[in-house]
């Protein structure tokens, strides 16, 4: 589909439209990006959902994917939970991003991270909880651990981020959104439960949209 | 005594068998379970259950006689500090109800005459005082009667008397074994041929003293309330510190787990009554053959007192210690508490979020240690590995105004090869740190490595010299 057809936009923008395979945007949270929020099948971040990230290499962008969304849950007082991370986020960098670092919390142990990422989903007080499996060795992270991760998030709005270590072997997708990100800023959609899967977007590090203007298209 | 008293009595049928159950999680129902007691340099079976009974042991039969008739009995020594702290729990929910609370013999009595109307009626009252206790574990029944003396007596019976004439009438047709007397005392009766209380108060008064003794003629006066009963008002403890010696040690922590939650149960009613709200609790398990001890704490974000949160919690505790010989007691204290306040719930949605987030605190922390949990906050120091640092959940700090920072941090900046860097945007040149002794001089630059990563590299002059990675971009 060629998103910059306007006829295709003007559809697009019609909730009470059946348009065959395609769904009514759902429950979602603004990416920040309006580039990708249009790919997305729901239009953003979708909530209560498990979204697998695989980064080429760790640091490809997978934060600067996240931030404005998390930003803008913490600026509405929901706390947002980094869960194992495998190196240290830096707060300068968080809060330039309009991060409030009081709402940030930072589980540091590794051991216990799904289980850590469980409750936090079950509270149904998180805005968004992003996990790192095993940081930056990359053993396998077992398909049962994800699927359980799934059914936690189902139980509230937060989405949850699970970011792969890269070279990690992810297990097969029970996800409703798995993203690839290449060096580079550009993300592949893997796979979108509900959307289409295809091709790349490429967003450069610096073209994000601040999220006050919802109107706003890039 | 003030005209119109009431007293309520609560006794526990087989108190001590039910004192030596308390710290053991349930058994089959069938099995046969004995308590023993040295009687007169003997072992003899004291207190046993239905099942026991059903295999033909019975009380004051001794144990080796008793194990030679059914092999399969269980039983357990009988402990009489565990009796004691039985009465006291059951001391601590009438004291909710009456300030007048006295621990007798066998039970514990308490006035009831005057908080009848804050419940409605007496019945009222003793139904949700049942409740409370049955609600704990725990079966006893309740006696009424205007002298405390007599309601301990009519609890055992599960008789509510009011009137004074009505409980003359009741006791009088008592044979003698119901009272609470001495065997010897039952057995001088007995010798008389006095049968029911009856026959004994038909006696002049002056001859019942000169035959039987005063004290026992008191007695009698006591329970007719005649005369006063002297009572040692009990008062719930200033601090909560128990030593729980469990009847069997145990490895296992369910077991473990089982005791404490008994004991969080006695706890519970102890803040209540002293209206006390619960921020930490110290647990110490003390293992056999003299192994050093098990010292724990949990502590709650928010202080108060949920029974299933501090129960979760100190499983989580639990898990997380290896034990490596068998529990034979352990010792619970709270001393850290505050003024209780109320929850507040929010008023529109009538939910309390605020005490679900200090739940989900503590939970991470009771799973993944002190450190495990926190929040990240800037430093004042130009110094990026300085320029951070790990503080409380929640909690975060204020640092300098910096140029663009990248999004991680390596822990510790590593060593890298100048020529494989290819640098975009710099220099910043940083220089500090003489005050401490760590002095250094680093030019930071943006740069990209052969891969296309964004990267945070630094040339350093001082004190080492080269180049090294300390950050990446994305």
């Amino acid at each position: 589909m060629n998103v910059t057809n306007p006829l295709e936009q003007l559809l697009a923008e019609r909730n009470d439209l059946w348009r065959g395979r395609r769904r009514r945007p759902g429950n979602a949270l603004a990416t920040g990006r309006a580039a990708l929020d249009r790919r997305l099948p729901d239009g953003g971040w979708p909530r209560g959902k498990l979204v697998e990230l695989l980064p080429e290499r760790f640091g490809a962008g997978e934060l600067d994917l996240l931030l404005p969304c998390l930003a803008e849950l913490t600026r509405r007082e929901r706390p947002v939970l980094f869960i194992a991370p495998p190196m240290v986020p830096c707060p300068q960098s968080l809060a330039r991003a309009g991060l409030d670092l009081t709402r940030l919390l930072i589980v540091r142990e590794q051991k216990h991270a799904f289980w850590a990422a469980e409750q936090c989903l079950k509270s149904g007080l998180c805005g968004a909880v992003a996990v790192w499996p095993n940081g930056s060795n990359s053993s396998m992270v077992s398909d049962r651990a994800v699927r359980r991760l799934q059914l936690a998030a189902e139980n509230g709005d937060a989405p949850v981020f699970l970011c792969y270590a890269p070279g990690s072997s992810p297990p097969a997708s029970l996800a409703s959104l798995r993203l690839a990100i290449r060096c580079g800023g550009h993300i592949e959609i893997l796979r979108s439960r509900g959307g289409e899967t295809t091709g790349t977007i490429r967003l450069h590090a610096d073209n994000v949209v601040p999220l006050v203007s919802g109107s706003a298209r890039a | 005594m003030p005209a119109g008293a009431l007293w309520t009595g609560i006794v526990c049928p087989q108190g001590a068998l039910q004192a030596a159950l308390r710290l053991l999680p349930a058994m089959a129902p069938a099995t046969p379970l004995a308590l023993h007691d040295t009687v007169s340099g003997r072992a003899r079976v004291i207190e046993i259950n239905r099942a026991a009974r059903g295999l033909g042991v019975h009380p004051g039969q001794a144990l080796a006689d008793a194990l030679a008739i059914a092999p399969d009995l269980e039983s357990l020594p009988r402990d009489r500090k565990a009796e004691a702290r039985l009465l006291e729990e059951l001391a601590l929910v009438a004291y909710r109800y009456s300030h007048q609370v006295a621990i007798t013999g066998d039970g514990v009595v308490l006035e009831t005459g005057g908080s009848r109307r804050l419940h409605g009626d007496l019945d009222a009252m003793l139904d949700t005082l049942a409740d409370e206790i049955s609600a704990m574990g725990l079966y006893a029944t309740l006696g009424t009667a205007p002298a405390p003396a007599a309601a301990c007596l009519l609890a055992h019976t599960g008789q509510h008397v009011s009137e004074m004439k009505t409980l003359r009438e009741t006791l009088s047709g008592w044979p003698i074994h119901r009272l609470a007397l001495a065997p010897a005392e039952l057995h001088k009766l007995d010798g008389l041929g006095l049968k029911s209380v009856r026959d004994v108060l038909a006696l002049p008064r002056f001859e019942r003293e000169r035959r039987l003794g005063r004290a026992l003629s008191r007695y009698l006066d006591q329970i007719h309330g005649r005369e006063q009963t002297p009572l040692v008002y009990w008062q719930p403890p200033e601090a909560f510190c128990h030593l729980l010696e469990l009847p069997v040690p145990t490895i296992r922590s369910e077991a473990l787990l089982f005791a404490l939650n008994r004991v969080l149960e006695h706890l519970h009613q102890w803040l209540r009554v002293r209206d006390r709200a619960l921020s930490a609790i110290e647990i110490e398990l003390l293992p056999e053959d003299r192994a050093p001890k098990i010292e724990f704490s949990a502590g709650l974000g928010q202080p108060g007192f949920q029974r299933d949160r501090l129960l979760e919690i100190l499983r989580l505790k639990l898990e997380s210690i290896r034990l490596s010989s068998a529990i034979e007691s352990l010792r619970v204290r709270a001393d850290s508490t505050t003024e209780q306040r109320p929850p507040q719930a929010d008023l529109w949605t009538g939910t309390n979020v605020n005490d679900a987030w200090p739940a989900l605190i503590d939970r991470l922390v009771a799973r993944t240690g002190e450190d495990g949990l926190c929040s990240i906050a800037p430093c004042p120091d130009h110094r990026p590995e300085k320029a951070w640092k790990w503080t409380a959940p929640g909690t975060t700090g204020t640092g300098a105004d910096t140029p663009p920072r990248p999004n991680w941090l390596l822990p510790e900046p590593r060593p890298c090869k100048a020529g494989e860097l290819r640098l975009i945007d710099g220099p910043e040149r940083i220089e500090a740190g003489w005050w401490d002794g760590q002095d250094c001089r680093r030019d930071y630059w943006t740069a990209h490595d052969r891969h296309g990563n964004r990267l945070w590299v630094f040339r350093e002059y001082k004190p080492r010299d080269g180049w090294f990675v300390h950050g990446l971009f994305g």
